[in-house]
């Protein structure tokens, strides 16, 4: 079952008076329980193309079909729904609030949740994928009192918080080792054969993204054979 | 762990910034203590002239031509002023249609050394039959009408505050202090009141500059369906040798002249909330851009633009309260220490009851609430409409 359909998706900034043609044209299709790579130097459209399918950054011409609903004619709170609810984001920097714990930061999604279920045990889940990233002692821990790796594993955490159906990774191990990233890759393999969750993942590393079921390889906002 | 919600984040933001969370609360604090203070003062005094000439429960005061101001320092702050006129006229005013019932007083000064034993005060004598302004304090606080040579006196008398109860001697004559009446909130709190049958043997003793049938002022109650303003023109219309003044014109000269006072007054407050509104925007602003990355990934985590709304008017709120809270206490507080520091208020009756200085600082709390909610919707608004792209890589900053 096709899940994400992109069809002719180009995006455009001004930059002053520059044009910046960041996306053009891409046309793309993704199966349920799909794990995409996107690879492509810097500037080459991946982040762009990865915020256009979660839905923060309208493209200028073309169609994002998720589900087959056009995520672009949703309304504001339908699509903060669709963000909150159906897609998990791994962002390339460091994301997580200063002021919260761990456990906070990777409840935070839960707190936008449309209908929130209070008896649902959020804390129980959230401290379960801190575990799941090898983060169940640190629970309780400030960002500040983390490494750079760590932080990043709150971060894999926070994004399968909602359950989502899509996961959009932006750089995911950047930060962590070999060995944790190892271990993040397998994580993600999991969830990915497990629970059938689709992966779109974004990475400069091609080993990284020859471990992945599908590649697509970007230039200069172009999809390139 | 504590439940996590859009709030208790928000307490957490403002806990993270804790010195500019300060400056703003203490700046709200700040402007509503000066707002709750000022209208204390200024609406004590006008509440406390209407209450004090409504418990004197008279509709018209009728005083000789000229003395209008001498009669309201009495009756108002507690003044010891004499000021006399033919006790005639009583019968006179009685006889003007729309005149329902009338009594009168006769105000003596005593001067401690030449008449009296105790400080300077007025000493009030007044009719028991025809009274309907002390008779009700009377029964209250004692249950009879005063004998020859006895006298009670007001709340706020040095004799019941000061001295402490003891008889003494007034114009000649020794007189056995009853007791205290209650607190009235007009000026009459500080005088001595005695039964009108005294003023023979006070007259005989020669230690008054009163005349034989002379009274102070005259007291009167129209009949119901009667405009006070129109009796009391007609009885200056009758008699040419006396000034009427209606209840609700008591205190009209201090009353306006506190209307410029109120006036700069307000025009200051209004500039300092302008100035605190600002500092509210700039702050916000300075948080807002500083949290651009932030909104944009709380964006992109689900939050709607209602969230964002909500996280940042909490904050707005919660120091906003804080100060207003603060404001209004220091505020209340400051009115009452030095609520008889001012020459102009020293002598009127400004006490607000505790209902008053609810409302008042209610007023405050909105008004502070309101000039931080104000000042900071702008930034807010800018941030929640952003595009979250945008914002996460920091291209809007």
């Amino acid at each position: 079952m096709t899940q994400l359909v992109l069809k002719n998706v180009s995006k455009t900034y001004l930059v002053g008076d520059d044009r910046i043609d960041a996306v053009n044209d891409i046309s793309l299709g993704i199966e349920k329980g799909e794990f995409l790579s996107i690879v492509g130097h810097s500037g080459s459209g991946k982040t762009t193309l990865l915020s256009i399918i979660g839905g923060i950054a309208k493209p200028s011409s073309g169609t994002v079909l998720f589900e087959g609903d056009d995520i672009y004619s949703l309304d504001g709170d339908r699509l903060s729904k669709y963000r909150c609810e159906k897609i998990g984001f791994i962002f390339q920097f460091a994301s997580l609030f200063q002021n919260l714990t761990s456990v906070e930061n990777v409840m935070l999604p839960v707190v936008f949740k449309a209908r929130r279920d209070k008896t649902a045990g959020d804390e129980k889940k959230a401290v379960e994928l801190l575990g799941m990233v090898g983060l169940g002692d640190r629970v309780n821990a400030y960002p500040s009192q983390l490494s750079g790796g760590q932080q990043r594993r709150v971060a894999i955490a926070r994004a399968f918080m909602n359950d989502p159906g899509l996961i959009l990774a932006d750089e995911p191990t950047g930060d962590l080792d070999e060995e944790t990233e190892a271990e993040m890759m397998r994580l993600f393999a999991g969830m990915n054969e497990e629970r059938g969750i689709t992966f779109v993942m974004v990475t400069h590393n091609t080993e990284l993204a020859r471990q992945c079921k599908r590649q697509m390889r970007m230039g200069q906002g172009f999809q390139v054979p | 762990m504590k439940a996590f919600n859009i709030h208790t984040f928000a307490i957490k933001n403002l806990k993270r910034r804790k010195f500019r969370t300060g400056v703003l609360a203490f700046s709200i604090a700040l402007i509503v203590s000066v707002l709750v203070f000022g209208f204390s003062f200024i609406g004590s005094v006008g509440l406390g002239i209407k209450r004090a000439s409504d418990r004197l429960g008279s509709d018209l005061i009728v005083v000789p031509v000229g003395a209008r101001g001498y009669a309201e320092e009495v009756l108002l702050e507690s003044k010891v002023k004499s000021f006399y006129m033919d006790k005639g006229l009583v019968e006179r005013v009685k006889k003007v249609e729309g005149v329902d019932e009338v009594t009168y007083q006769t105000y003596l000064a005593t001067l401690q050394g030449l008449c009296c034993d105790i400080p300077e005060a007025t000493v009030v004598a007044f009719n028991q039959d025809s009274d309907f302004i002390v008779m009700p304090w009377l029964t209250k606080a004692i249950g009879r009408r005063l004998q020859k040579n006895e006298a009670i006196v007001g709340h706020e008398s040095s004799l019941n505050i000061g001295l402490g109860l003891m008889d003494a001697v007034l114009f000649g004559a020794r007189f056995t202090l009853l007791g205290a009446l209650e607190k009235s909130g007009t000026g009459l709190d500080n005088a001595i009141f005695i039964s009108d049958e005294n003023v023979e043997e006070i007259l005989r003793k020669g230690k008054s500059p009163l005349k034989p049938d002379q009274v102070s002022i005259i007291f009167v109650r129209v009949k119901s369906g009667y405009d006070p303003y129109n009796v009391g023109r007609a009885i200056e219309g009758e008699i040419v040798e006396a000034d009427v003044v209606a209840r609700t014109d008591i205190g009209k000269d201090t009353i306006n002249a506190l209307k410029d006072i109120n006036m700069i007054f307000s025009i200051t407050v209004f500039m300092a909330s302008v100035l605190s509104a600002l500092l509210a925007w700039a702050i916000f602003s300075a948080t807002v851009n500083e949290r651009l990355r932030e909104a944009g990934i709380m964006r992109a985590l689900g939050a709607r633009e209602s969230h964002i709304m909500r996280l940042f008017l909490t904050e707005v709120l919660i120091i906003g309260c804080i100060g207003s809270i603060c404001g209004a206490v220091m505020g209340t507080a400051l009115s009452v220490l030095l609520a008889k520091s001012f020459t102009l208020f020293k002598n009127l009756p400004v006490d607000l009851t505790v209902w008053d200085r609810l409302i008042l600082g209610a007023a405050g709390f909105a008004a502070g609430t309101g000039i931080c909610i104000t000042g900071a919707l702008a930034p807010i608004q800018r941030i929640k409409k952003m595009e979250p792209l945008f914002v996460i890589k920091g291209d809007a900053a």
